[in-house]
C-alpha cells in the first residue's frame, strides 16, 4: 500500500538522503574553494616566472653587451684584459640561452621570440663574434663590426627591448589575474563557508521542527495521557514515522478514552442497577410487611381475644383481603421472572375492551372514594384479539396509577376509542405528575422515583409488566405528563373490525 | 383520610375519674389503622390520619396524648411529621411511637425524636403495652 503523499519517504531514508546531500554541498564548496586557491597559487607562479623570464632576458642581454664590448676592446686595442668578461659571457652563454628559451616556453609569442633572439645571438657569434676576432686587420675588424656587428647587435638589443616589454606587459596581465583568482577564491570559500553553514542550520532547523518538536509533543501527550487526560490529540504533522507515530498516537488516545467512556458507563448502570436492587429491597419489605402485619396482628387478635361475630367476620375480612395483597405481589414478582425468562402467557381471544374498562372501571371506583372514574366510550364494542386477564392487568394497573399518583383525589377519566384501526385508551388523571428528568424510567423494572419517599405504595413493576403485555399484543403504551398537573397514559392496540359480540352490540364501524 | 373517633364502649365499666386518653394513629394504610384501633381496645378516643399534613392537621386540633406514626406517609414523611411536632410548643411533650415497615435503625428514629420504636409485621399485645408504657409516663 502507498501513501499518496510524501510521508511514504521513510525518515530514516529522509534523515539519510538530507545528510547525503549536505555533505555533497560542503565538499562541493572546499573543492571549489581548493581549485580556486590552486589556480590563483598558478597565476602566482607564473607571474614569478614572468619576472625571471625579464631577469633572465636581461642578463643574456647583458651576456651579449659583454661579447660585443669584448669583441670591439680586443679588436682595436689587441689587449687580452678585453677577452675575459668575453670568454666568460661566451662560457655561460650556452646554459643562460637554455634558460631563456626554456623559461620563455610558457607563451607561444614569447617563445617565438626568445626562439628568434636565441637563433639571432648563436648567429651574431657564429658569423660575426668568432670569425672577427680571427682577423689581424684593424681596418678589416673596424669594417665588420660597423657593417655587420653593430648591426646585429642592434638587431638584437631592439628584440630584446620587444621581448622584455612584451614579457612586463604579460607580467601584468598575470599580477592582475593572479589578484583576481585570488581574491576569487577568497570570495568563493567565504561564500562557501556561509553557504554550508546556513544549510547546517536548515537543516538543524528542520530536525528540530520536524522531528523533535512532534517528538516531543508526542511525549508530553503520553505524559497527559498517562495521568488520565485522554482527551489530548497532537497535531498530525511530521514526516514519515513520525507523521505515524502522532497518528498512532491520536489513534490510541481515541481508543483509549472510548473504551474508558464505555467502562463508564457500563459501571454507571452496574451502580444504577445496584441502586434498583437496593430500592427493590426496601419496596419488597415494606410491601410485604404492611399486609403482612394486617395478616398477622388481626390472627393474633381474634387468637387471643373475643369479638363478637360480626367484629370476628369484619377482621377475617381484612385478614383475607390483606392475604390477597400478598398473593398478588407474588404474582407481579413471578410476571417479572416469566418476562425475563419470555415465557409470558399468551393465549389470546376476541375481547371487547369497552366491556373490559368498564368494569374495571367500576372496580376500582369503589376502591377509592376520593376519586371518581370516569369513562367516555363513543363506539362500542372495541374489538381486540388478546388474552383477557392480561388486558385487565394493564388496565388495572393505569386506573390504580391514576388513582395513587393524585393522592388528593379528583377524576379519573378513561377515554377509548378506535383510531386508524387500533383501539385506543387514555387513561387520564389530574394528580401531581412525572417530573420531567424521571419520564424516560418510568417503564424501568422496579424504578419508583419519588414514590417510595412521598409514602406511595408499589413495586415499580407494574408499568414494567404493562409495556411488555402491551408490546406482545402488538401494541404500544406511553404517557404524556406535566407535573403538577397530571398524567395521560395511553394504550394502542390493533383493532378488529365487523365482529359481534353476544352482548348484543354491533360494531357500528363496519 | 381524616377520622376522630371513641373507642366502641363508652363508659363500659371504666372508671370515670379518668378522661379518656387520646390516640393520633397516622398510617396510610386503613387496614393497619383498624389493626392498631383493634388492638389498643376500649378506653382510648382515636383520631387518624392518612397523611402527614392531615396527621399535623390534627395532632394541633385536638392535642393528642400520644401519637403512633408510620414513617412511610403519603404528602409529607413521618420524619418531616416527627420534626414538626418537635418543634411545636405545644406538642413537643407528646410521646410518639414510630412503626415502620422500613429499614431505619432503632437509633436512627429515636434520635429523629420519638420515643418509641416498633417494627411491621408488630405484635399487637407489644404495641399495646408499649402504647400503655408511654401513655403512663
Amino acid at each position: 500500500m502507498s501513501h499518496p503523499d510524501t510521508r511514504a519517504v521513510s525518515l530514516r531514508d529522509r534523515m539519510l538522503i538530507a545528510s547525503v546531500a549536505l555533505a555533497a554541498i560542503v565538499v562541493g564548496v572546499f573543492v571549489a574553494t581548493i581549485l580556486a586557491v590552486s589556480a590563483a597559487r598558478t597565476a602566482t607562479e607564473q607571474e614569478a616566472r614572468s619576472k625571471n623570464l625579464s631577469v633572465q632576458a636581461l642578463r643574456l642581454e647583458k651576456l651579449v653587451l659583454d661579447v660585443e664590448n669584448g669583441v670591439r676592446g680586443y679588436a682595436f686595442t689587441r689587449d687580452r684584459r678585453f677577452l675575459r668578461p668575453y670568454n666568460a659571457a661566451v662560457r655561460s652563454m650556452p646554459s643562460e640561452r637554455r634558460n631563456f628559451r626554456a623559461l620563455a616556453k610558457d607563451q607561444p609569442l614569447q617563445a617565438e621570440r626568445a626562439k628568434h633572439i636565441d637563433e639571432l645571438i648563436g648567429y651574431y657569434i657564429d658569423t660575426f663574434a668568432i670569425p672577427v676576432l680571427a682577423f689581424r686587420n684593424t681596418a678589416a675588424i673596424e669594417l665588420a663590426y660597423n657593417n655587420v656587428g653593430r648591426t646585429q647587435a642592434a638587431d638584437i638589443h631592439r628584440r630584446f627591448a620587444t621581448f622584455i616589454s612584451e614579457e612586463n606587459a604579460l607580467s601584468q596581465d598575470r599580477e592582475r589575474a593572479a589578484d583576481s583568482k585570488s581574491r576569487h577564491a577568497m570570495e568563493l570559500g567565504v561564500v562557501g563557508l556561509t553557504g554550508s553553514a546556513i544549510l547546517i542550520l536548515l537543516f538543524a532547523i528542520y530536525l528540530a521542527r520536524g522531528i523533535a518538536r512532534p517528538v516531543t509533543e508526542a511525549a508530553a501527550g503520553a505524559g497527559q495521557v498517562a495521568a488520565g487526560d485522554l482527551s489530548i490529540r497532537l497535531s498530525q504533522k511530521g514526516p514519515g514515522e513520525v507523521g505515524e507515530l502522532t497518528k498512532s498516537f491520536n489513534e490510541m488516545a481515541e481508543r483509549l478514552q472510548a473504551t474508558r467512556n464505555e467502562l463508564e458507563s457500563q459501571n454507571a448502570q452496574l451502580r444504577e442497577s445496584e441502586r434498583l436492587k437496593s430500592d427493590l429491597v426496601n419496596t419488597v419489605s415494606h410491601e410485604l410487611r404492611t399486609p403482612l402485619s394486617g395478616v398477622l396482628g388481626f390472627t393474633k387478635l381474634l387468637l387471643s381475644r373475643d369479638f363478637d361475630a360480626e367484629t370476628r367476620r369484619h377482621y377475617l375480612g381484612i385478614v383475607d383481603a390483606q392475604a390477597r395483597r400478598l398473593s398478588d405481589l407474588l404474582d407481579d414478582f413471578l410476571d417479572v421472572r416469566r418476562i425475563e425468562e419470555g415465557r409470558f402467557e399468551r393465549a389470546k381471544e376476541l375481547v371487547d375492551m369497552a366491556t373490559l374498562l368498564e368494569e374495571e372501571a367500576q372496580l376500582y371506583s369503589q376502591q377509592s372514594p376520593k376519586h371518581e372514574v370516569e369513562v367516555e366510550i363513543d363506539h362500542a364494542p372495541l374489538a381486540v384479539i388478546g388474552n383477557p386477564d392480561r388486558l385487565r392487568q394493564v388496565i388495572g394497573n393505569l386506573i390504580s396509577n391514576a388513582i395513587k399518583y393524585s393522592p388528593q383525589g379528583g377524576v379519573v377519566a378513561v377515554i377509548a376509542d378506535r383510531e386508524n384501526g387500533h383501539v385506543r385508551v387514555e387513561v387520564r388523571d389530574e394528580g401531581m405528575g412525572i417530573p420531567l428528568n424521571q419520564q424516560s424510567k418510568i417503564f424501568t423494572k422496579f424504578f419508583r422515583g419519588d414514590a417510595a419517599a412521598s409514602g406511595i405504595t408499589g413495586t415499580g413493576l407494574g408499568l414494567a409488566v404493562s409495556r411488555d403485555i402491551v408490546e406482545s399484543h402488538g401494541g404500544r403504551i406511553g404517557f404524556e405528563s406535566a407535573e403538577g398537573e397530571g398524567t395521560t397514559f395511553f394504550v394502542e392496540l390493533p383493532g378488529v373490525n365487523g365482529v359481534k359480540f353476544r352482548q348484543g352490540h354491533d360494531d357500528d364501524q363496519s | 383520610m381524616r377520622r376522630r373517633s371513641t373507642s366502641s364502649a363508652s363508659g363500659n365499666g371504666w372508671p370515670a375519674m379518668e378522661r379518656r386518653k387520646t390516640i393520633l394513629i397516622c398510617d396510610d394504610e386503613p387496614a393497619l389503622r383498624e389493626l392498631i384501633r383493634a388492638s389498643m381496645g376500649d378506653g382510648f378516643e382515636f383520631a387518624e390520619a392518612s397523611d402527614g399534613i392531615i396527621a399535623m392537621e390534627l395532632a394541633r386540633e385536638v392535642t393528642p396524648d400520644l401519637v403512633i406514626l408510620d414513617l412511610m406517609l403519603p404528602r409529607l414523611s413521618g420524619l418531616e411529621v416527627l420534626a414538626r411536632l418537635n418543634d411545636d410548643e405545644g406538642l413537643r411533650d407528646v410521646p410518639v411511637l414510630v412503626i415502620t415497615a422500613w429499614n431505619e435503625t432503632r437509633e436512627d428514629v429515636l434520635a429523629a425524636g420519638a420515643d418509641e420504636f416498633v417494627t411491621k409485621p408488630f405484635d399487637p399485645d407489644d404495641l399495646r403495652s408499649a402504647v400503655n408504657r408511654l401513655v403512663a409516663a
